[in-house]
């Protein structure tokens, strides 16, 4: 049988960087085929060769036999391949169906827009999406499962036969997975072809019939995945055998650091009224909590809130070493002996016009001043330790910040952090977005550090890491608490259902 | 690599700064040898002296605005800031003469420290004002300093009007200041504003490059939220960068209401802030913040003032005029070259696709008719002014069209 | 578009280039030395080299006033065989600020090829000017004031001699004709405000100050309001005066374009009739307004008969052309003897008006009415004066 899409020998070469070399495998007409590989590794170069985003490469990408060169993601789109991308590409203020015929709109007669038939058709599809929307909802206030939804839906009514999915599941609910395994058995059975790019081994494992790693560029191998095993999946994907971490080995925590009472931060114009309510927590020196939660449970909120960043209405208590303290600035916190490594480094964490040393000295400029000026050689030597505690690989203290792989711009930042001796360091998904390498370079980094005394706070949207890393875990859902466990407590499942709001408040 | 023009860079050789001091060198030597009086050759002196002193006024203007820019902000009103503090300088220079005295000549050294004072004074209101519009207001600094911009003219004139009324009993729009201490300082104002300038930009790099404050400018610039959640104060650095930036203004007031010896707040220093911020975008300030050095600014400034200099030289009509187009010209091609040089988009295409098949005839259209403009002044060319600006446009159009074609061979 | 990075070799390149030309430019300078030394010591131009020369006129600001002097310019450019002594004459207009005539003044004393200057001052009182001013005169530059004067009293030494309207006279003619008119209409007592760019300017205050003189103390000067050359603030100024001042009989525009400005508002708000309408110089749409019937009596200057002596002048000046000197300065020994004055008209719509020709001195003031006027312009290609 003829592939629906082969690659012959693709290679894309960026500035400086081979992204791409020699990829060949086959997509067969029909099949859920997996993409696997760490972040890096060419995955997402190599789909917007597909799609039709980059039309400057080397090698043959064929579709149905016949050798094409999309100079577009229309001709891709016309070509029957459509891409579901992890960042939700829908204009917010417009309407479900709106999003849906977006560049494709429907036209009265007299050459007005036609809402009446894009709704119904809107409707139509969404039903068999099991997405229960009403079309003409802006699909900015729509759930994030159902945003995803809509872009499938979007992909559908092109009448693809291939379709790209890129970590479709990383803020979906459990149930809004498992709806999306029916759509996808749906559209299997309708002959869709589906390009699933995961590392979750347990969707790869039970969705794909076929299995292909990436890695450095390169093909390591295609594989069926009856014939194959998730560690071996993964070992593949490093080059290497990574054993499961475990490191609670030694680790005994001190003295209480850190404790919250009651903390509600009010949220004036939303119909729940509060990002937080009555949240309560202790953390001691040396001790890993864990903080578990979907997106927008109040997670990323609770550190702003310890850390002086959030504004300044909540209403409870945060004692440190038993003082009531409340920072109205994150100078204040920082000055307490409060650091915080926050999420989404290039948005909030980076500064790219700066170097590296720059980036590392940020928080501790007056120890590099020497007679009022800012001495080149002391900041140099100050950033040293951090580059090298926490391994940071970078050509040289002034090579640009931006030339750094996610995994080292986000050890640079927990230097700068370390720099200024912290007590208490809250790290919000600190490795999101790093490839597993650098991951455990990590795990081994922040293990150390709670050795040494420092107590962590640890957000994290995955739920191995948690387990593996912290001493306890506690669980938002919707700003609430809804449980707390000890290390040897705590599954995934039942933190899974803690964070969905599917059991009560849950201790143990 | 690290681009220059951004903090804690190495110690290349700065790219930026080189490519403007060579352009810089060309316009003055292509001018020079272009103009039939060849000025710059034969009254050596007082050209010098029209550029330096018209440097300097724009390069202390254009210090504070790059100041601004780096931090992140941008500040529209140094012009209406100039005005300002000349009128507050000049009312108070009034207020400590005899009542009589319409040419200010009997202000003594008390009254003289009293109004260059004040001048300063609001400059430091008005950019403490700025930061709490921009701070605790939240308006965007663009709308804060636009509304400034409008308002503090405005505000000079009516102080103007006011005083001059209550004092003199007849209104006037402007103040006639003949001291003999600004008299002398006019005298001696080529190489007193360049001293000034000079130490201001020592002083400016000092700051910038070697001090937390500067680091801290840069980080705000260059991500303001991360620069909060590092535990910078980042109201305070905007409170210096908006002061530093009025202060410069305001400075500059002084030194141009002794340059002309009047304060007429109603026309003087108009535009000034537009050719300050494009002094500060040539010399590779990035209006989203972060990025920016002191040389280029300085060199930017020059460069400016030395292409519109070269205008009244070789047209022979006053430039004036033309200084509008030529600042918008050299800011569009200098930010283009900055970019590309910096994103390293140097494989992208300008001419493809219908709109640059578009751009290309108006752009040739518009060489055409300033060719024609321009040709009017140039007495060689009386008479052919038509012909020539239709060859310049054909030409234009023809090398357009080349790169255009270049383009396309390159991409397929 | 491709930008090939700034190389070593490119950079020596450019240097090594620069170098050459400035040599170039070096030797060619000294192949044309100027002889500006000599013609300050008063030795005839003519028999130094033909080199190119210049006069500039500087005007004070942007107006139609000044076509009508360009084309007195031009005519005098050729009436006196200006090309065949290679001189040319141009004119520059400038902003409206007191900068832009000080950075001109600079910018020409760098030229060599510019010989002589005339410039209406837009601040009589400006130091900063007047010293430059002075600078082109060390130079050996002429320079002349045309139109508008520095301060005689204080900055007299600024320029060699003076052309244009005696704005005493022009005022005091002006107040006449207003006070004709008003006794007219049986108005014996009321206001009035005069208006004008700058109340500070030399020849504005003369006529303001000549209009008060002969207008007679039986009405009152309101004010005197000034506009700095803006023209919507030129009709804000009239609309605030008619509000502000109850026993407003007469309006008096004092530069050109306040006569259309005073007209356009008395005409909007209906109010026409309830004022003498004096004003100075005939800006073409001033003219219309007369023919309407908006405007009472016009004082005109002669602005093309101010560029075609200003021409004059200059070259005599830079030939040393003793009798043409002393023929426009009869007196240029005595105090005042360094001003030359141009005619003044007196247009008025018809012969009905009250503004007789009697009125006035023939020898310094022709009475005209509106279609004579209008003939003499024609016969000179002018639209304004």
């Amino acid at each position: 049988m003829t592939p629906i899409v082969a690659f012959r020998g693709v290679g894309k070469t960026f500035p400086g960087v081979v992204a791409l070399d020699g990829v060949s495998f086959d997509l067969t007409p029909g099949e859920c085929h997996a993409l696997c590989g760490e972040n890096g590794a060419g995955k997402s170069t190599l789909m917007k060769l597909l799609s039709g985003v980059i039309s400057d490469y080397g090698g043959e990408i064929l579709v149905r036999g016949e050798p094409v060169r999309f100079r577009g993601t229309r001709e891709a789109e016309a070509a029957g391949i459509a891409i579901i991308h992890q960042e939700l590409n829908l204009v917010e203020q417009l309407s479900a169906a709106a999003n849906i015929f977006l560049g494709r709109e429907r036209r009265t007669a007299m050459g007005l827009l036609d809402d009446t038939t894009m709704e119904r058709e809107s409707a139509e599809l969404l039903a068999e999406l099991e997405c229960p929307v009403d079309p003409r909802t802006p699909a900015g206030s729509l759930r994030v499962g159902d945003q995803q939804l809509l872009e499938i839906a979007k992909a559908v009514s092109l009448a693809s036969d291939v379709l790209i999915m890129d970590e479709p599941t990383s803020a979906l609910t459990d149930a809004e997975v498992a709806r999306l395994d029916r759509v996808i058995a749906r559209l299997r059975a309708r002959g869709v072809t589906i390009l699933y790019i995961s590392h979750k081994m347990d969707e790869v494992f039970r969705l794909a019939d076929r299995i292909t790693v990436l890695r450095d560029g390169r093909v390591v191998t295609t594989v069926d995945r009856t014939a194959t095993t998730p560690r071996e999946i993964t070992s593949w994907m490093v080059g290497r055998d990574i054993a499961a971490h475990d490191f609670h080995g030694s680790r005994s925590p001190g003295a209480e650091v850190l404790a919250i009472r009651s903390l509600t931060l009010p949220w004036p114009d939303h119909p729940r009224g509060y990002r937080l309510k009555d949240v309560s927590l202790e953390l001691r020196a040396g001790e890993i909590l864990g903080v578990a939660g979907l997106m927008g449970a109040g997670r990323t909120e609770l550190l702003e809130t310890i850390f002086g960043a959030a504004e300044p209405t909540w209403t409870g208590e945060i004692l440190l070493d038993g003082r009531s303290v409340r920072f109205s600035h994150p100078a204040d916190a920082c000055a307490a002996g409060i650091a915080m490594v926050t999420e989404d480094r290039k948005r909030l964490g980076l500064f790219p016009d700066l170097d590296v040393a720059a980036n590392v000295s940020l928080c501790s400029l007056n120890e590099a001043v020497r007679g009022g000026l800012l001495s080149r050689s002391r900041e140099e030597s100050l950033v040293a330790g951090p580059l090298r505690e926490t391994g940071v690989k970078t050509p040289g203290p002034h090579a640009a910040i931006t030339g750094l792989s996610g995994g080292n711009q986000q050890k640079c930042i927990i230097g700068r952090w370390l720099l200024v001796k912290p007590r208490v360091l809250l790290l919000d998904d600190p490795t999101r977005g790093i490839d597993v390498g650098a991951k455990a370079e990590l795990y081994t980094l922040i293990d150390r550090l709670c050795r040494e005394g420092l107590a962590v706070i640890l957000t994290s949207s995955e739920l191995p890491e948690l387990l593996a890393l912290a001493d306890r875990i506690i669980v938002l859902s919707e700003g609430r608490l809804t449980a707390e466990f000890p290390r040897a407590a705590a599954t995934e499942q039942k933190i899974m259902e803690a964070a969905t709001g599917t059991t009560n408040h849950v201790t143990i | 690599m690290n681009s220059s023009g951004s903090a804690g860079g190495g110690w290349r050789l700065p790219r930026h700064e080189l490519a403007i001091l060579a352009a810089t060198v060309a316009v003055f030597v292509v001018t020079g040898w272009l103009d039939p009086n060849h000025t710059y050759f034969a009254n050596w002196a007082e050209s010098r002296d029209i550029i330096v002193r018209n440097t300097a006024l724009l390069g202390i203007i254009a210090l504070g605005a790059s100041v601004v820019i780096i931090a992140g902000g941008i500040d529209l009103s140094a012009g209406s800031m100039v005005a300002f503090s000349a009128t507050t300088c000049a009312l108070v220079l009034m207020l400590c003469a005899a009542p009589d005295d319409r040419r200010l000549v009997t202000v003594g050294p008390a009254g003289i420290a009293a109004a260059v004072g004040a001048a300063m004074l609001s400059g430091l209101l008005v950019g403490t004002l700025h930061t709490w519009l921009i701070t605790a207001i939240r308006l965007p600094p663009f709308v804060a300093t636009l509304a400034t911009l409008v308002g503090l003219r405005s505000f000079a004139r009516a102080m103007c009007l006011f005083v001059t009324k209550e004092r003199w009993g007849s209104e006037s729009q402007q103040i006639n200041v003949n001291t003999p201490f600004f008299a002398w300082l006019k005298e001696h104002n080529v190489w007193i504003m360049a001293g000034t300038f000079l130490v201001l930009a020592i002083v400016t790099w000092l700051i910038l490059s070697r001090t937390v404050l500067g680091r801290h400018l840069y980080a705000l610039g260059g991500n303001e939220q991360a620069a909060r959640l590092s535990g910078i104060r980042t109201e305070n650095v905007k409170w210096f960068a908006y002061c530093y930036g009025s202060l410069t203004a305001a400075l500059a007031g002084i030194f141009l209401m002794a340059d002309s010896s009047v304060a007429q707040p109603g026309t003087l220093a108009r535009g000034y802030e537009l050719n300050a911020i494009a002094a500060a975008v040539v010399g590779g300030c990035s209006l989203q913040g972060g990025v920016g050095t002191v040389p280029g600014t300085v060199l930017g400034a020059l460069f400016l003032r030395l292409v519109i200099d070269a205008v009244s030289k070789l047209i022979k009509a006053s430039a004036d005029v033309y200084e509008g187009m030529i600042v918008g010209i050299i800011v569009a091609l200098a930010v283009t070259f900055t970019q590309v040089g910096r994103r390293g988009q140097a494989g992208r295409a300008f001419f493809s696709g219908a709109r640059g098949l578009a751009a290309i005839p108006t752009i040739a259209t518009f060489a055409a008719l300033l060719a024609t403009m321009a040709a009017a002044n140039v007495p060689v060319l009386e008479g052919r002014t038509g012909l020539f600006g239709v060859v310049v446009g054909g030409i234009t159009l023809v090398a357009l069209a080349a790169i255009r074609h270049l383009e396309s061979r390159h991409a397929s | 578009m491709f930008v090939a990075p700034m190389t070593r070799s490119r950079l020596h390149l450019a240097l090594s280039m620069t170098a050459a030309i400035l040599l170039a430019g070096c030797s060619s300078e000294r192949k044309s030395a100027s002889p500006t030394a000599d013609a300050a010591v008063g030795k005839p131009a003519a028999s130094a080299t033909k080199k190119p020369r210049r006069f500039i006129f500087i005007t004070n600001g942007d107006d139609p006033f000044w076509d009508a002097l360009l084309s007195g310019l031009k005519d005098g450019e050729q009436r006196f065989g200006c090309a065949a002594a290679g001189i040319t004459v141009a004119r520059d207009v400038n902003n409206g600020s007191a900068e832009g005539q000080i950075e001109r003044l600079r910018q020409y004393a760098t030229q060599d090829d510019v010989a002589g200057i005339a410039i209406s001052v837009i601040q009589a009182d400006n130091q900063s000017i007047v010293e430059e001013m002075k600078k082109l005169r060390a130079k050996g530059v002429k320079v002349i004031t045309v139109d508008g004067d520095v301060n005689r009293d204080t900055f007299r030494d600024a320029r060699s001699y003076y052309i244009g309207t005696d704005n005493v006279v022009g005022g005091r003619t002006l107040g006449t004709a207003a006070r004709a008119l008003l006794e007219a209409r049986g108005v014996t007592e009321g206001g009035y405000v005069q208006f004008a760019g700058f109340t500070d300017n030399d020849n504005a205050r003369s006529r303001m100050n000549g209009v008060k003189e002969t207008i007679g103390p039986a009405y009152a000067e309101r004010d005197r309001m000034a506009d700095e050359m803006d023209l919507p603030r030129a009709r804000d100024n009239v609309r605030n005066a008619t509000q502000n001042h109850k026993d407003l009989a007469a309006l008096v525009g004092i530069w050109a374009y306040n006569a259309p400005a005073i007209a356009d508002v008395v005409t909007e708000s209906g109010t026409r009739d309830k004022y003498v309408i004096a004003t100075f110089d005939a800006q073409d749409l001033a003219i219309g307004h007369m023919e309407k019937g908006r405007i009472d009596v016009m004082v005109v200057q002669n602005p093309f008969e101010m560029g075609v002596r200003t021409v004059r002048l200059l070259k005599a000046m830079v030939e040393d052309d003793k009798p043409v000197l002393d023929e426009m300065f009869p007196n240029s020994a005595s105090a005042g003897g360094d001003v030359h004055t141009t005619g003044l008209r007196v247009v008025v719509p018809d012969s009905t008006s009250p503004v007789k020709s009697n009125l006035f001195d023939p020898q310094v003031v022709e009475h005209m009415t509106l279609p004579d006027f209008k003939a003499w312009l024609a016969k000179y290609n002018l639209t304004s004066s």
